[in-house]
């Protein structure tokens, strides 16, 4: 059994910020990834960030995920990091069971900082298992981490940022992008991301849904279909396209199994993604050694999940009795940074979310 | 939509169709139905079949998706070798 | 409609653009019409010609006096929503952000294109830049017919 004061699973953006503060603050603590690499989902991000400057906005997200595993590294003495390291089972008492290889560990935490992110969200239409129906984060492992080119044509379901910017990403890569299409009556995502794809010649097309796929081993056509405004299929709007893939990109589900193990009080608020923790201002979960940030306790932008990491980290440091020498300073400043990221029409979501979750928490 | 040709568990190959068979049959509950089909019990632990058989209940049932309640998840999340285990349970005595 | 296709009207185009008279040198167009959470244009503007203030998700707002025409804010903005134009006689000078492949090179023809994506014309190559400061975005000067002033936003080989 190894035994460690704050250990942090996941090491996507969220972690590794968490880490940083945490060590900062003098708290030794260990992270682990299950992929082989730290950066979470910064790292096949090839787009400029938005945000300020305090996010790092207008750099690469691959480059900020270099920024924050350098600043982990330069806390080797107080940072110890596992890659290629599954946690394959979380209980109440603070003990982490682990599998690397074939190796099968146990660790004891007095504190855990949850930090798994989210998935992608599934969607059921006909012959969704063909080979060629993708979520659009793995094509963009395939294109940005592996250098694989996932197809010849393709169709994006759904104009959320990450169907936006995949799409961009994949012409970039020199794969045609037939269209994007979206069941909403608006475009999900950031418009100067839309106009960024449009004027490339990638239409977006609203009100379409995705009815089925076609081929015989693999996608070779799909079929899409018109929505009214109560969701309804318009009669004779089927239209048959032929594509090599078909990218989906509906959304992301908070990644909470971890949690449910240790039956850490949750609910569904939609506007959050999914089932979420409920957690107090803290980022305490309903066991007050274990912690969440980042997409797990509710979907956004990863610049959040950025300032919630090293927020979490702060907090968690400070109750382990380690309080960070510009504690007060920080406190206010993550606390003001995310209020500024999320004060505008696309944050409204997570912040009618996080006053669902606020009722709840004082029921109890 | 042919039931069967749309999957709902990607891992245990569960289709809309078994589950919209078992719902029509009177079962009511998430558990209910994993417990007969294994749904969510695969290799992901139900990361993309949960919300999606959420739904389905939701929309048979005429529930609220937020009343739908999700199976809890236990250890462990992936597969492990008994011989990893019991090496582990080895170096540690 | 901008909310449904992408493509903003002409006449939300225009209420980023300063009177045409002020055109005889370059001046940058924010085509940021929606708030979000974003404000590189004016931290990274070394003349602070681009105002968003406190509120991150407020919109940019360009002092066309200020303005020097640099481009900086071009390649600055994640979102590729900024270029700069100039008037010169019967032709536009723009200076538009470009990352794709393959690069344009200086005095190729390559072919205008609107923010629809459908071809409207010739472009000339005047300048192609990238410093590393640009963090791989290319900075490209192209003359197009005075014409498109409204319409022209990128080109396409
Ligand atoms: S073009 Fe240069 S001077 Fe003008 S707003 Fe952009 S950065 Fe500032
Ligand atoms: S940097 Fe670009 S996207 Fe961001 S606020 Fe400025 S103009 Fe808009």
């Amino acid at each position: 059994m190894i035994f460690k004061d704050l250990v942090i699973i996941g090491g996507g953006p969220a972690g590794l910020s968490a880490a940083k503060i945490a060590a900062e603050a003098g708290v030794s603590c260990l992270i682990i990834e299950r992929d082989p690499f730290l950066g979470g989902q910064l790292i096949k991000q090839t787009h400029m960030f938005f945000g300020s400057e305090k996010q790092y906005a207008k750099t690469r997200g691959l480059d900020i995920a270099k920024i924050l595993i350098d600043d982990c590294l330069k806390h080797q003495d107080l940072i110890e990091i596992m890659t290629s390291t599954t946690v394959v089972g979380l209980y109440k008492d603070k003990v982490i069971t682990t599998l690397h290889d074939d190796t099968y560990n146990k660790i004891k935490a007095k504190s855990i900082i949850v930090s798994t992110g989210a998935s992608e969200r599934f969607f059921a239409f006909e012959n969704n298992d063909l080979p060629g129906v993708y979520g659009a984060g793995a094509v963009q492992t395939l294109m940005n981490v592996y250098g694989v080119k996932p197809a010849d044509k393709v169709i994006m379901v759904g104009s959320g940022n990450i169907g936006l910017i995949v799409s961009y990403q994949l012409h970039q890569a020199g794969v045609k992008v037939l269209k994007v299409i979206e069941a909403a009556s608006n475009i999900g995502g950031y418009k100067v991301h839309a106009s960024k794809i449009r004027r490339i010649g990638i239409p977006i097309e609203t009100r379409k849904t995705i009815k089925r796929a076609i081929g015989k081993d693999k996608v070779e056509q799909v079929e899409i279909v018109s929505l009214d405004d109560d969701w309804n299929i318009v009669d004779n709007s089927s239209e048959i396209i032929d594509v090599d893939a078909v990218c989906i990109s509906v959304g992301l589900i908070p990644q909470r199994n971890l949690l449910s193990m240790i039956d850490i009080k949750t609910k569904f608020i939609k506007e959050l993604g999914g089932i979420v923790p409920i957690i107090n201002e803290d980022h305490q979960t309903s066991d007050k050694d274990v912690y969440v940030c980042g997409d797990v306790s509710g979907v956004e932008e990863a610049s959040s999940a950025i300032v919630e990491g090293y927020y979490t980290g702060l907090i968690a440091a400070r109750n382990l009795g380690k309080e960070h020498q510009d504690f007060k300073t920080l406190n206010i400043d993550y606390k003001n940074q995310l209020l500024n990221l999320r004060s505008g029409p696309f944050g409204k979501k997570t912040l009618k979310g996080l006053e669902i979750m606020k009722e709840d928490a004082n029921v109890k | 939509m042919i039931k069967e040709d749309v999957i709902i568990c990607r891992c245990e190959d569960i289709t809309l169709k078994d589950i919209t068979d078992l719902l029509d049959e009177g079962y009511q509950t998430f558990e209910e139905i994993k417990r007969i089909l294994r749904i969510g019990m695969g290799a992901c632990q139900g990361s993309t079949c949960i919300s999606l058989l959420q739904r389905e209940i939701s929309n048979y049932h005429n529930i609220p998706i937020e009343k739908v309640e999700t199976p809890k998840v236990r250890p462990l999340m992936t597969g492990v070798k008994l011989k990893s285990i019991s090496e582990a349970y080895k170096n540690e005595s | 409609m901008l909310n449904k296709t992408g493509v903003p009207s002409l006449s939300l185009i225009k209420t980023k653009f300063p009177e045409q008279n002020k055109l005889f040198k370059a001046k940058a167009i924010t085509e940021c019409y929606e708030e979000i959470p974003c404000n590189p244009c004016s931290t990274s503007c070394p003349f602070e010609a681009i105002t968003i203030g406190e509120d991150i998700n407020k919109l940019p707002v360009v002092d066309f006096d200020k303005c020097t025409g640099c481009g900086i804010c071009v390649y600055s903005c994640p979102g590729l929503a900024i270029f700069t134009v100039a008037l010169k006689k019967e032709k536009a000078i723009f200076k538009i952000p470009y990352e794709l492949l393959p690069y344009p090179k200086v005095d190729e023809t390559w072919k205008a294109v609107n923010r629809d994506g459908l071809v409207i014309g010739e472009a000339i190559i005047k300048k192609v830049i990238l410093k590393p400061k640009q963090d791989r975005t290319l900075l490209v000067e192209v003359e197009v017919d005075k014409n498109l002033l409204y319409d022209f936003i990128t080109i396409k080989e």
